[in-house]
C-alpha cells in the first residue's frame, strides 16, 4: 500500500500536531502513561495501513452508528485512514456482486493477514437460516472469512457473548464469535454499543505495536476493561463515604451521590466509561444520573433488573434500630416507617421510587 | 463517644465544599515532586488529568490554586488546544478541545516547554522548502 501513515495525513492537510494531540489523547483513553502519545504518534506515522474486512451478522447497527457518528468524525475518520477498510456493507458504495467481488478480492490479496471486524451474532437455528447474506449464511461466512483472518475482532456485545439475541429464550440460537473459531486470536470489544474510541484504540495498539494488546478472561483489551466502571467512577468517593441516592430526585441524587442503591452495575461492569465518556466526553450514564446497566458484561439483559440493587450494603448501627422497632411492635414499626417516608418523600419531592421501578 | 476521648488529632484537613472529594490536594505534592525532579535531570512528565477520579469541583479547585502563569499557548490543531503555564513556571495546564469545543483530554505537563509548542524537525525542513520557493517566485 501506499507510503508512511504521515504522509497520507499531511496531503489530507492533517497537521502533524493535530496527530500528536490525537495520540496524546487516545493514549490518555487507553489508560497508557501520557509518554506513551509521543511513542504512538511516531509509530502510527510510519506504519503502513492493513486490510480490513467488516462483517455485519446479527445486528442492529448500533455498533457501526455509534463509531461512524462518533465526536469528531476528523478524528475518528483518521484511524480508517489508517485502515484499508475493504469491507463494509453498510459504508462501502458498492452492491451485490461488485460488493462480493470487494471482499474476495481483498481476501486473496492479504489472505492471513488481514484484520476482520464482526459486529452482531451469529444465530446457529434453522442451520443459520436466521441470517443471510447473499445467500450464504452467517455461520458459513465467518468460518470462510475468519480462516484468512490475522485477527478477529468483535465488536459489541452480540458478536463478543450473543447480546441481546441470545436473551432469553434465545429464539434463534445465537452464539458469539469466540463459540465458532477456536483457532484465531479474538478481541472483544463488548458494549452496547461499544465506546468507539476503544475500537479504533485496539486499531490503533495494532498499528502502533504490530499486535493485538493484551485481553482480560473474557478476551477484552485490559487497557480499556481492566477495572470496573465502580473502580474509576467519579462518584465513588460518595459511596466510600455512604452517601447513596435513594431515588433519582431525592436530595442525594441532586448531590450527586452513588447510584449503586438504584441499581447501578458499575461495580461488576468492566468498561472504560468512567474515564473515555460518550458523546465527544459531554456525559456518561452515571453523570447524567442513571446507572449503569452493565452492558459490556456476558448476558446483562438478563442479569435480573436494571434498577435491583447489587446488594444493599450493611449498616450495622440502622439494624439495630430497626430490630428495638421490631421488638416494640412490628406493625407500629411499619406504619411509622412509612408515614416517615411520606414525609421525606414530600419534602424532597419525591416522584419516582425504586420500588415503582420495580413494579 | 465523642471523637475528642479518641487520641488522635487530624492534621491536614481536607478542603471541604459539594462536590469535593478531596483528591486533588495529594495531587500538588505529586507535582512538586515532578518540579524537583525536572531540575535535577531534565527529564519531563505529565498527569493524565482524565484518567484520575476527580468531580468537575476538584478540578477547579486544583486550577485555582495553581494559579495563573504569564504564557498561554493556544494551538489550533482540529479545534483548540490551550498550553497554559501556571503561576509556578514548568507546569503547564493543557487541555485539548474537538472541533465542537468539548475537552477530549487534560494534562498537567511538567517541562520546560511542553512537547506540542516545539516544532518538528520534518516539518521545518519542508518550512523552510516552501521559504525558497517563495523566494524564487519573488
Amino acid at each position: 500500500m501506499q507510503g508512511p501513515l504521515i504522509d497520507t495525513l499531511v496531503r489530507q492537510g492533517v497537521s502533524r500536531r493535530t496527530f500528536l494531540k490525537y495520540c496524546a489523547t487516545l493514549a490518555s483513553m487507553m489508560a497508557l502513561p501520557p509518554s506513551a502519545g509521543l511513542a504512538m504518534a511516531e509509530a502510527m506515522a510510519a506504519s503502513r495501513r492493513p486490510s480490513v474486512i467488516w462483517l455485519p451478522f446479527q445486528e442492529c447497527t448500533g455498533c457501526t452508528e455509534s463509531i461512524t457518528r462518533s465526536h469528531s468524525p476528523t478524528i475518528e475518520g483518521m484511524i480508517f485512514d489508517m485502515i484499508s477498510l475493504d469491507y463494509q456493507e453498510t459504508l462501502m458504495a458498492a452492491a451485490g456482486f461488485q460488493a462480493e467481488e470487494a471482499l474476495h478480492n481483498a481476501m486473496k490479496d492479504n489472505y492471513g493477514k488481514y484484520l476482520l471486524i464482526v459486529d452482531g451474532s451469529i444465530p446457529l437455528g434453522v442451520d443459520g437460516a436466521y441470517s443471510c447474506i447473499g445467500g450464504q449464511s452467517n455461520l458459513e461466512m465467518l468460518k470462510e472469512v475468519g480462516k484468512g483472518a490475522a485477527a478477529i475482532i468483535a465488536v459489541g456485545s452480540c458478536a463478543s457473548f450473543g447480546g441481546i439475541p441470545k436473551a432469553n429464550p434465545n429464539p434463534t440460537g445465537a452464539v458469539s464469535v469466540s463459540d465458532i473459531i477456536k483457532d484465531k486470536p479474538i478481541v472483544n470489544i463488548p458494549g452496547c454499543p461499544p465506546i468507539p474510541v476503544v475500537m479504533t484504540g485496539v486499531l490503533a495498539h495494532y498499528l502502533t505495536f504490530g499486535k493485538l494488546p493484551e485481553l482480560d478472561d473474557k478476551g477484552r483489551p485490559k487497557a480499556f476493561f481492566g477495572e470496573t466502571i465502580h473502580d474509576r467512577c467519579y462518584r465513588r468517593p460518595f459511596y466510600d463515604q455512604g452517601k447513596f441516592a435513594k431515588t433519582f430526585d431525592d436530595e442525594g441524587a441532586r448531590n450527586g451521590w452513588c447510584l449503586f442503591e438504584l441499581g447501578c452495575k458499575g461495580p461488576v461492569t468492566h468498561n472504560a466509561c468512567a474515564t473515555i465518556k460518550w458523546n465527544g466526553g459531554t456525559s456518561w450514564p452515571v453523570e447524567s444520573g442513571h446507572g449503569c446497566l452493565g452492558c459490556s458484561e456476558p448476558d446483562f439483559w438478563d442479569a435480573g433488573g436494571f434498577y435491583k440493587a447489587l446488594s444493599v450494603p450493611a449498616d450495622p448501627l440502622k439494624i439495630g434500630a430497626v430490630a428495638a422497632v421490631v421488638g416494640a411492635g412490628a406493625g407500629v414499626a411499619v406504619s411509622f416507617a412509612n408515614r416517615a417516608k411520606k414525609g421525606a418523600a414530600k419534602s424532597a419531592h419525591e416522584t419516582t421510587t425504586l420500588a415503582d421501578l420495580e413494579k | 463517644m465523642s471523637l475528642d476521648a479518641i487520641p488522635i488529632h487530624v492534621i491536614n484537613i481536607l478542603p471541604a465544599g459539594p462536590g469535593l472529594t478531596g483528591n486533588a490536594p495529594p495531587l500538588l505534592h505529586e507535582i512538586s515532586e515532578l518540579l524537583r525532579h525536572l531540575l535535577a535531570t531534565g527529564e519531563t512528565a505529565a498527569i493524565d488529568l482524565s484518567a484520575l477520579p476527580l468531580t468537575p469541583p476538584d478540578l477547579d479547585w486544583l486550577h485555582d490554586k495553581l494559579g495563573k502563569g504569564e504564557i498561554a499557548v493556544i494551538l489550533q490543531a482540529s479545534g483548540e488546544s490551550t498550553l497554559n503555564e501556571t503561576a509556578c513556571p514548568g507546569v503547564w495546564w493543557v487541555t485539548h478541545h474537538n472541533e465542537q469545543g468539548a475537552v477530549t483530554s487534560q494534562f498537567i505537563e511538567v517541562a520546560f516547554v511542553p512537547e506540542l509548542v516545539k516544532a518538528h524537525p520534518q516539518d521545518v525542513a519542508s518550512g523552510q522548502e516552501y521559504l525558497e520557493l517563495m523566494i524564487a517566485d519573488l
